[in-house]
């Protein structure tokens, strides 16, 4: 078995000294006959007959020799592949353009597989991903939302249908005493939450339920990265201590390397989860992550949490109404997905049309090239060459063409896999995306397949043509109507493919430039912002809250340069869904239906000023705005229009958050719209005032500037650390704030934009390609006419005439497709119709317009032969 | 002269290896010598057999200098190439002695 393959691998390695070898041989063999029938008493040239008779044909021989070294069918993979790239070699213009397209196609293909595979197909890193739910509260099929601690509690207390129940919050933490303070974004997890994903500790331990009893000393774990920043290594950052607001909390354990986030969310560091003691339902806000028992889907352990929900309800009714509200289990894997696939199909949609029109636009290079290459194949036809063997030399050479764009495009596509960070930072789990396995398989795949799609018709043409036809092909024009069809069809194939993608990319575009034009209701170049976040710790009750924010607002607002500052819960333009459900006593919703919900920040006094809103009616919220019998609230207009469109929207009252206990707020106040939810979002917002919302130690400042600010965040920044010099103060202008909203609509845009003009670049390509090889085919007919007086100006219009009509062809059916996409792609689109006329012309325009542009080129080159030469050549 | 059985031609391979390493000229020559010329080897054939049985691992070749002066490609027997001429000798041991027998039977007839 060894020595058969060892004999063999030798036999193809050294394929050429192996054949020498064996000739010596069989030379030397009948020169020893030859010597020993000369000793013998033979004279020489008959001694040498006799040997070479005995022997009985060395060239026969050889053949059954190498015939029996079984390495055959390799030796003529090799022999076909070899004549492959020498008929590649000669024709280099052919090659590179070919090969290019390609692998720019497969490139892009395998680079967007990957991406998709790793967001949207791979299995969640953990043990039987399909077990792991994320459970929410939801009372309609749209509206669905976070956990409170009450729902926490029940959940991990009562349940059949899981094996484990782990709840997370967000948490920012100010990490203090090494350096500069730094604001970390972390979490707080439950024992449950690590258990239920199946992670383990590399170093030390996860937290353990004894770390969430109340008076447990706090513990966190750390990831990999973490530790190694800021304590050198991994295993000696175990038993540390860090000071997390204000709290020395020990470092009990680290997470493997490379584990980020855990369940979509990103943490440098994992604190033990301590469950505050519930006063009422709300509020919400935590996430619930539980793992299902063997056998048991989503819909049965709904329906044990349907009961659960009940229990809940009535224990808590009189701080939470809506009586439809429910818990509900997703699968982990699509709440993690969320809505990143819609954009990814989109770019796989494209990426697929992109890979089309390249094979169309290789294949029709190939029938022109193939026919050009029909006289040498008859020779070789004549030289007696079968049929299968001549389609396998043209199978063998596309699909070394496509071997050779495979591997390149595989390079494009690691160099713009490696880019995905930069180009999507918030595609979740992207760090885990890099060129593996299954890309490259696909890969291999796609560029087989291309190969065999391309060789389709001039394999076709080789088994069916006759030599008598290919013959008279190489010397007469066009080609054989049948190859002339297929040429046409597959350039306007290509328009047909290249219309839908440049309409999704000018709806896409045209999107992001109303995005870009959105007001987001305040002077993005006069005002930067801090988050700030005071440590309960230091801040330990209201009275020293209140105490340092208003401290530091007058601090803000004496230093030099700053017009107005004020604080608020939810900084603009996106506030990450911070929202508020509320109840207008004039027009209550319906028993059983659920309650709007609006964003809802809670500001200061000088917050207006800040963000310089115009008070549109009534008046602002004051620090008079104290009392708590009667809140009030102030609105946006948006707001306003929406749910009081005919009435006079001051003095209305509203229920806010389901507490029917509690007093209504009144609406005091019209001022101009905010962007809260993106700047796709509506622009209604209710405010509420800072002093009748308790204990609040996380907002940010917004800081209004009478030039531009960067020359004042240092000042305002001394400012406060002179008052806290433990609390991370990070500055942001508004304007980066804003920028960070277009960004992805942005780069979506730009990545589908080069697509589209990848397309419809090859479609010009393409049409140009075919009419220049129509024109050279027919020099001689159009010399002819031309002698008989044709106006050069009629022969261009005929050529460019000809090319149209493949053009129109495609570009209809590609509008046909284009309205079929146009459904789907709506939900991406902000200001636009998917079926907007002025768009969808243009696109044609653009398109028909590159078309004319090169089929015009070949026609002038048309117009411009010399009847005489013309006629005169061949 | 008689045509070769089918597999005949490997074991007097095998057998006239099993004396000494040769080149594929001594073979063919050892092998006619052997048989008394009473076999018709085509002297080429026997280069697939040569390579058909290296495959099988039964004997291994290098290239030596031959009486000559000349470089030659020797075969050697190798330890698989022994056992299997042992096996089939016996086996043609056997099926000689058997037709022997039955041919005297006719003779006796």
């Amino acid at each position: 078995m060894l020595t058969d393959l060892v004999e063999r691998v030798r036999a193809l390695v050294f394929g050429r000294r192996w054949s020498r070898d064996l000739s010596d041989e069989m030379r030397f063999h009948v020169d020893q006959d030859v010597a020993a029938r000369v000793r013998a008493g033979a004279d020489p040239a008959t001694a040498r007959r006799e040997a070479l008779l005995a022997f009985g044909g060395v060239e026969r021989f050889q053949e059954e020799t190498r015939d029996s070294t079984g390495v055959r069918p390799l030796q003529d993979l090799t022999a076909d592949v070899r004549f492959a790239l020498r008929s590649l070699r000669r024709n280099p213009g052919f090659t590179a353009t070919a090969t290019g397209v390609l692998a720019i196609a497969i490139g892009a293909t395998a680079a967007v597989f990957c991406v998709v595979h790793a967001v949207l197909l791979a299995d969640l890193p953990y043990p039987h991903p399909d077990r792991l739910v994320r459970i929410y509260n939801q009372n309609s099929p749209t509206n669905i939302w976070s956990l409170s601690v009450v729902d926490v509690q029940a959940l991990r207390e009562d349940h059949r249908s899981f094996d484990t129940f782990g709840a997370l919050r967000f948490a920012s933490f100010a990490l203090s005493g090494a350096g500069e303070p730094e604001q970390l974004r972390g979490a707080r997890v439950s024992s449950g939450f690590f258990s239920g994903l199946g992670v383990h500790a590399e170093f030390g331990r996860l937290t353990s339920p004894s770390d969430e009893a109340s008076g447990a000393p706090p513990v966190v774990v750390v990831t990999d990265d973490f530790a190694r920043s800021h304590f050198g290594t991994a295993p000696g950052a175990v038993g540390k201590t860090l000071n997390l607001d204000g709290v020395p909390s020990s470092i009990v354990g680290v997470l493997p390397r490379g584990v980020d986030d855990l369940a979509g969310f990103r943490s440098p560091v994992w604190a033990s989860l301590k469950l505050p003691i519930p006063t009422r339902r709300g509020p919400f806000g935590y996430v619930g992550i539980a793992r299902l028992k063997p056998g048991v889907t989503p819909a049965e352990a709904g329906q044990e949490l349907r009961a659960l929900a009940g229990r809940v309800f009535t224990q808590w009714q009189a701080s939470f109404q809506d009586q439809n509200a429910r818990y509900s289990a997703f699968e982990l894997q699509r709440t993690i997905i969320g809505d990143s696939d819609r954009q990814l199909t989109l770019f796989a949609g494209a990426v697929v049309l992109v890979l089309l029109v390249a094979i169309a636009n290789v294949a029709t290079l190939m029938l022109v090239r193939g026919t050009a290459r029909a006289h040498e194949l008859a020779v070789r036809a004549t030289l007696g060459a079968s049929r299968p063997r001549l389609a396998r030399l043209v199978i063998a050479e596309c699909l070394v063409l496509t071997a050779g764009a495979t591997v390149a495009g595989l390079g494009l596509a690691a160099l713009a896999v490696r880019g995905i960070g930069s180009i999507a930072p918030d595609l979740p789990r992207a760090d885990a995306i890099a060129v593996d396995l299954p890309t490259i398989l696909v890969a291999i795949g796609v560029g087989i397949g291309a190969g065999l799609l391309i060789s389709i018709s001039p394999v076709a043409g080789v088994l069916r043509g006759s030599l008598a036809e290919w013959k008279s092909d190489a010397r007469r024009s066009g080609g054989t109507r049948e190859a002339h069809t297929i040429r046409g069809i597959l350039v306007a194939a290509e328009f047909a493919l290249a219309v839908p993608l440049l309409l999704a990319a000018a709806l896409l575009g045209s999107s992001f430039l109303r995005l870009q034009e959105v007001d987001p209701g305040y002077n993005p170049d006069r005002g930067f912002s801090i988050a700030l976040n005071l440590p309960a710790s230091r801040y330990p009750d209201s009275l020293s809250v209140v105490a340092f924010w208003r401290n530091a607002m007058t601090r803000v607002t004496e230093t030099p340069g700053v017009l107005a500052a004020g604080l608020t819960t939810s900084p603009p333009p996106d506030n990450g869904g911070d929202v508020n459900n509320f109840n207008l006593l004039a027009h209550p919703v319906a028993n059983g239906r659920a309650e709007p919900v609006a964003p809802w920040p809670i500001v200061s006094p000088g917050f207006f000023k800040a963000l310089d809103l115009s008070l549109l009616e009534g008046r602002l919220i004051t620090d008079a705005d104290t009392g708590a019998t009667s809140p009030v609230i102030v609105v946006s207009r948006s707001w306003a229009n929406h749910y009081f469109p005919n009435e006079p929207v001051i003095g209305q009252r509203l229920i806010s958050g389901g507490c029917t206990t509690c007093p209504a707020d009144v609406v005091v106040g019209v001022v101009g719209d905010v962007k809260y939810e993106g700047l796709a979002g509506s622009g209604e917002g209710v405010y509420t005032p800072f002093v009748l919302n308790g204990v609040i130690r996380n907002a940010t400042l917004i800081v209004r500037t009478s030039a531009s600010p960067e020359s004042f965040m240092k000042p305002v920044t001394e400012a406060l650390r002179g008052l806290d010099p433990q609390i991370p103060l990070a500055a942001t202008p508004l304007r980066r704030g804003l920028r960070q909203a277009l960004a992805d609509p942005g780069r979506w845009t730009s990545i589908l934009g080069a697509f589209a003009v990848t397309a419809l670049g090859l479609s010009a390509i393409g049409i140009f390609g075919l009419m220049s090889y129509v024109v050279r085919r027919q020099r001689r007919e159009i010399g002819v006419r031309l002698a008989l007086g044709a106006e050069p100006r009629r022969i261009a219009g005929m050529i460019v005439g000809r090319g149209m009509r493949y053009v129109a062809a495609g570009t209809l059916v590609g509008l046909g497709l284009a309205l079929l996409e146009a459904r789907w792609i709506g939900a991406l689109l902000y200001g636009v119709a998917p079926r907007d006329p002025t768009i969808i012309l243009s696109v044609t325009v653009l398109l028909v317009g590159a078309a004319l542009v090169a089929c015009l080129l070949p026609g002038i080159r048309a117009a411009r032969i010399r009847p005489l030469e013309a006629i005169a050549a061949d | 002269m008689a045509d070769l059985l089918p597999g005949t031609l490997e074991v007097l391979v095998l057998k006239a290896l099993s004396l000494e390493p040769m080149h594929g000229w001594g073979i063919g020559h050892r092998i006619d010598q052997l048989s008394k010329d009473v076999f018709n080897v085509r002297q080429g054939s026997l280069y697939p057999a040569l390579q058909r049985m290296l495959r099988k691992g039964w004997i291994r070749s290098e290239w030596r200098t031959s009486e000559a002066g000349r470089r030659a490609r020797y075969y050697l027997l190798t330890a698989a190439g022994k056992k299997q001429l042992q096996a089939e000798t016996a086996v043609w041991q056997r099926a000689s002695a058997a037709i022997d027998g039955i041919l005297r039977l006719r003779m006796a007839d």
